[in-house]
């Protein structure tokens, strides 16, 4: 066997061994969070469920909802505070920028710390997703197994792709939506090397979920089809407003932590006050406690809402989701999208159903196209959405009406938002994605990473005849000018100096600054302010005190470019 | 197989022994269902015994054990009661019933302890459940001489299935079924039923049949609701209904959609003075010979593993019981398990959101 096919066989072995092992303990850990949060919303009389088994004692469930949201606030922010480094809840957008990166994660203690959080805030009721949690769990089982010294220099993304996931596909029971989310979301390529081991995954978390936990699928509804060709128009307009809906409800929420900066109230307290306040909304309104899954159900029950109560409905859910996420509660915000969107929907189809009683296909319809336009563009993954619908209703027609739900909104939260809320948010970190994953890693890579400090410098106060002299033994035309204590003054050129004289100092013929990068300058910005430069290199000097930190050539950013978007072509095209 | 031989023997000279001619009052649901047990495990229990069985005859609840302990001087006259499982989950919380452990039980003929022999949840803290029975709908075959009742929506679609429907008059089996004809998943039923909207949704569904019911309390009366035209469809215990196909000939078929899985169960009552002898009785009427042996007379099915592979023909008849058996597989796929702590904690709400619903009827639907 050649030393090629023994590395083959070498890869297949080990991404074969990764997807069947990071995809069973992500589905397993998966399958644990969800029944623990059940147990806690049961125990903490969150549930509707448990609510109702003691409304013959009402004071006791109206205590409940008040004390417990607030208790787990401040338990939430005493694990934000004492467990995670960030200080800060993780979710996808950690994963993303660890896969899109190669960079090292959050530390597991951090990861462990964020979803102890979450499993407080969505047992103790917070309106706020178990998604995001998931994928994070997933993210951070990848983790552990990318530590295994297995030689492969891309594990670290594969590992953490499958563990997302085997996540999805258990949480969901959609292991297609488990493997196009992976891609869509967290890879953003399709080569096989990463495709194989996360089908595997995706395909071991299914199994779990349905084989060994006999976990019911989430999400059945009855649908008899599209009644009215004109009805696909209606699903645009809904796909449009749901739109409208999703940017609102991301400028919200982008904007939420700021808002709750800004209040003078200390950070152990903000997810208790907003648990507060989250009870006393929910005496009126129950449904937005939690994630929702009866609402989520009436939503596609004909005339289970008046319109108005759908209407408050959307409205306060917006609230409390941005109020909870902004306050530090932790989670996610897809459970809540889905609830928004599908409530929404339900509110186009009876608004739909009263001005065109005959002509119209139900309810059902219109709430699954409202769901699919509110949490396809919050995600970011227009593929995902119409897998997840395809998986959960296993309907053709009901897939077929969301999938132009899906593209109109889409297109117009595209333009007024951005791809997705993991992605702005990522961007307003300073890694931005909306143009291409080369440009956002170019433009994470630091310009001082390639200083050179070997090459020659002049020192301001030598004779010029002196520099000039080590420029030519140097076979260089120009040097940087660096005073003892490391101070960048200039660039002197050979070509410019305007007098030989014995006496002539560096000093007195210094031709400008020249092209000058600091330490925040990017590859990406350094290959842009390159395009019309002409010289040998150009200098890095620290923008605080001038000091002089090296300088790099032409010919070594556009290295640095190549040998990244190498790793990229690689990465994005490798087979097994 | 020699030793177990000897076990079997040991126990049957153990039951055998010589006691007191005493009484023990078993109160049970009537009708066909106790002259299964009249066969499986009464006459047996007292020729094996020599013990006299009396039977009183109730409809389920527990008004009336309740009722009895209150007004009983010394020790009551009821011994042993067979009622559903999420009374007993009351009962026991109420303190009504004594306990019953594993081991007054009897270990299956190969061995096997009781544990891993019963379904999961059958043995509680003093309760056993011995069978599985269905609430489920059936119809009369010459009311729909063409399209046939197919699904649990049919019942409530008096439109395309006109006729009256026998219910019977207590919120059990009725909420589910009016929420499942919404097309919920059965696993979520009791989560939707646990909220003011799916209640409200639940009785909305029942408001389609006004001016359509008949009312039942008995379970012997929806087969013949159903034989005497009385009804077109009808609610009722799947055994009653099996029975009256099965012995009488009766035109009624099954509809299994949404059928309610339930567990009957044997509990000794708290203070009773035949302890002893109840729970003698209890462990007797459990073993899986007498299980097999009920399911011979009625289509319910044993919670015993090693009962089940022992079930044959209906009485001396030839049909094989297994298709009857609410348990059967494809009568399992669209079959709601009753969910008993809900139930019984429910009970009040349920029967006062019921009662108040009843007042809305027309005069015609009161009972």
């Amino acid at each position: 066997m050649s030393e090629t096919a023994r590395r083959s066989v070498y890869r297949v072995a080990v991404l074969s061994a990764v997807g069947v092992g990071v995809g069973a303990a992500a589905s397993a850990a998966a399958i644990g969070f969800v029944e623990l949060i059940e147990l806690l919303n049961e125990i903490l009389l969150i549930s509707p469920h448990a609510r109702i088994q003691y409304e013959e004692t009402p004071g006791l469930v109206i205590a409940a909802t008040l004390l417990v949201p607030a208790a787990g606030g401040i338990l939430v922010a005493a694990v934000i505070r004492f467990g995670i480094a960030e200080r800060r809840a993780l979710g996808p957008p950690d994963a993303i920028l660890a896969v899109q990166t190669g960079a090292a994660p959050p530390s597991v203690r951090s990861g462990l710390g964020s979803t102890l959080a979450a499993l407080v805030s969505l047992g103790c009721g917070a309106s706020v997703g178990q998604y995001g949690p998931l994928v994070y769990l997933g993210t951070l089982i990848g983790q552990l197994t990318s530590r295994l010294r297995f030689g492969l220099h891309d594990l670290q993304s594969i590992s953490i792709a499958c563990g997302v996931a085997a996540a999805i596909s258990t949480a969901f029971n959609a292991p297609i939506a488990g493997i196009v989310f992976a891609h869509e979301v967290i890879l953003r390529h399709y080569s096989l090397r990463a495709f194989a081991p996360v089908t595997v995954a995706s395909a071991v978390g299914y199994i779990l979920a349905n084989v060994v936990f006999e976990r019911a699928p989430l999400f059945l509804v009855h649908f008899d089809g599209v009644r009215h060709g004109y009805e696909f128009i209606l699903f645009a307009g809904v796909g449009v407003c749901g739109a409208l809906i999703a940017v609102a409800f991301m400028r919200l929420l982008t904007e939420s932590g700021k808002m709750a900066a800004r209040l003078p109230i200390p950070d152990l307290l903000k997810p208790g006050l907003a648990g507060l306040v989250l009870g006393l909304i929910a005496l009126q309104l129950p449904e937005v406690l939690g994630i929702g899954k009866e609402a989520l159900r009436f939503a596609t029950i004909e005339g289970a809402f008046g319109l108005g109560e759908l209407a408050a409905l959307v409205i306060a859910k917006i609230f409390v989701t941005v109020m909870c996420v902004g306050f530090g509660f932790v989670g996610g915000v897809f459970s809540p999208a889905l609830l928004i969107g599908i409530l929404f929907g339900a509110l186009s189809g009876a608004t739909v159903g009263t001005v065109l009683p005959d002509l119209y296909s139900g309810v059902v319809v219109y709430a699954i196209c409202g769901m699919t336009a509110v949490f396809s563009p919050v995600i970011g993954a227009p593929l995902t959405a119409i897998m997840i619908i395809f998986e959960l209703t296993r309907s053709y027609d009901l897939t077929i009406a969301a999938m132009v739900a899906v593209v109109f909104s889409n297109l117009v939260a595209n333009r007024l938002f951005g791809r997705s809320l993991f992605d702005v948010q990522l961007a307003n970190r300073g890694f931005d994605l909306s143009l291409g994953r080369d440009r956002a890693i170019l433009r994470n890579c630091r310009i001082t990473e390639l200083g050179d400090m070997t090459a020659p410098t002049a020192s301001p106060d030598e004779p010029l005849r002196d520099a000039l002299d080590r420029l030519n033994s140097a076979g260089r035309a120009e040097a940087p000018v660096v005073d003892a204590d490391g101070t960048y003054h200039g660039i002197l050129r050979a070509g410019s100096a305007s007098t030989m004289a014995a006496d002539a100092r560096v000093r007195d013929n210094i031709s400008g600054q020249g092209l000058v990068f600091d330490e925040t300058t990017t590859l990406w910005d350094a290959l842009e302010r390159m395009r019309a430069f002409i010289g040998d290199a150009a200098a890095i000097v620290d923008s605080r005190d001038r000091r002089f930190l090296g300088s790099v050539t032409e010919a070594a950013v556009i290295g640095a470019y190549l040998d990244t978007v190498q790793v990229l072509r690689r990465e994005e095209n490798a087979a097994l | 197989m020699q030793r177990f031989n000897v076990i079997i023997c040991a126990a049957l000279i153990a039951l055998a022994a010589p006691v007191d001619a005493e009484t023990l009052t078993v109160v049970t649901w009537g009708g066909a269902y106790e002259e299964s047990q009249q066969k499986a495990y009464f006459a047996p229990f007292e020729k094996a015994t020599g013990a006299e069985i009396k039977i009183v005859r109730y409809d389920g609840g527990l008004d009336e054990l309740r009722a009895h302990l209150a007004t009983a001087k010394g020790a009551p006259e009821w011994d042993v009661v067979d009622m559903v499982l999420a009374d007993a989950h009351r009962a026991c919380a109420e303190g009504l019933i004594a306990t019953v452990t594993t081991s007054d039980l009897a270990p299956a003929p190969d061995g096997t302890p009781p544990e891993d022999d019963f379904m999961p949840g059958t043995i509680g803290p003093c309760w056993v459940s011995q069978l599985v029975y269905s609430t489920a709908i059936a119809y009369d075959e010459r009311a729909f001489p063409g399209l046939k009742p197919a699904g649990i929506a049919d019942f409530f679609d008096v439109a395309r299935f006109p006729g009256k429907r026998a219910l019977q008059r207590s919120p059990i089996a009725v909420l589910e079924w009016a929420l499942l004809s919404y097309d919920v998943p059965r696993e979520q039923v009791y989560h939707l039923l646990s909220t003011e909207r799916g209640l409200n949704l639940a009785f909305r569904r029942l408001d389609n049949l006004r001016g359509n019911i008949v009312w039942w309390s008995s379970g012997d009366e929806p087969p013949a609701m159903l034989q005497s035209g009385e009804a077109a469809m009808a609610s009722g215990y799947n055994g009653r209904f099996f029975h009256a196909i099965a012995e009488q000939n009766a035109p009624i078929a099954m509809v299994w959609d949404g059928q309610l899985l339930d567990y009957a169960t044997w509990t000794v009552v708290a203070g009773s003075g035949n302890k002893d002898l109840a729970r003698q009785f209890v462990r007797f009427a459990t073993r899986a010979e007498n299980l097999a042996e009920q399911a011979r007379h009625i289509s319910y099915g044993p919670t015993r593993a090693s009962a089940r592979e022992r079930i044959g023909m209906y009485a001396d008849s030839n049909i094989p019981m297994h298709a009857h058996l609410p348990t059967a597989p494809r009568h399992m796929q669209r079959a709601v398990r009753q969910d008993h702590a809900w139930y019984a904690k429910t009970e009040n709400l349920r029967q006062r959101r019921f009662a108040s619903w009843l007042k809305s009827l027309p005069e015609s639907d009161r009972p």
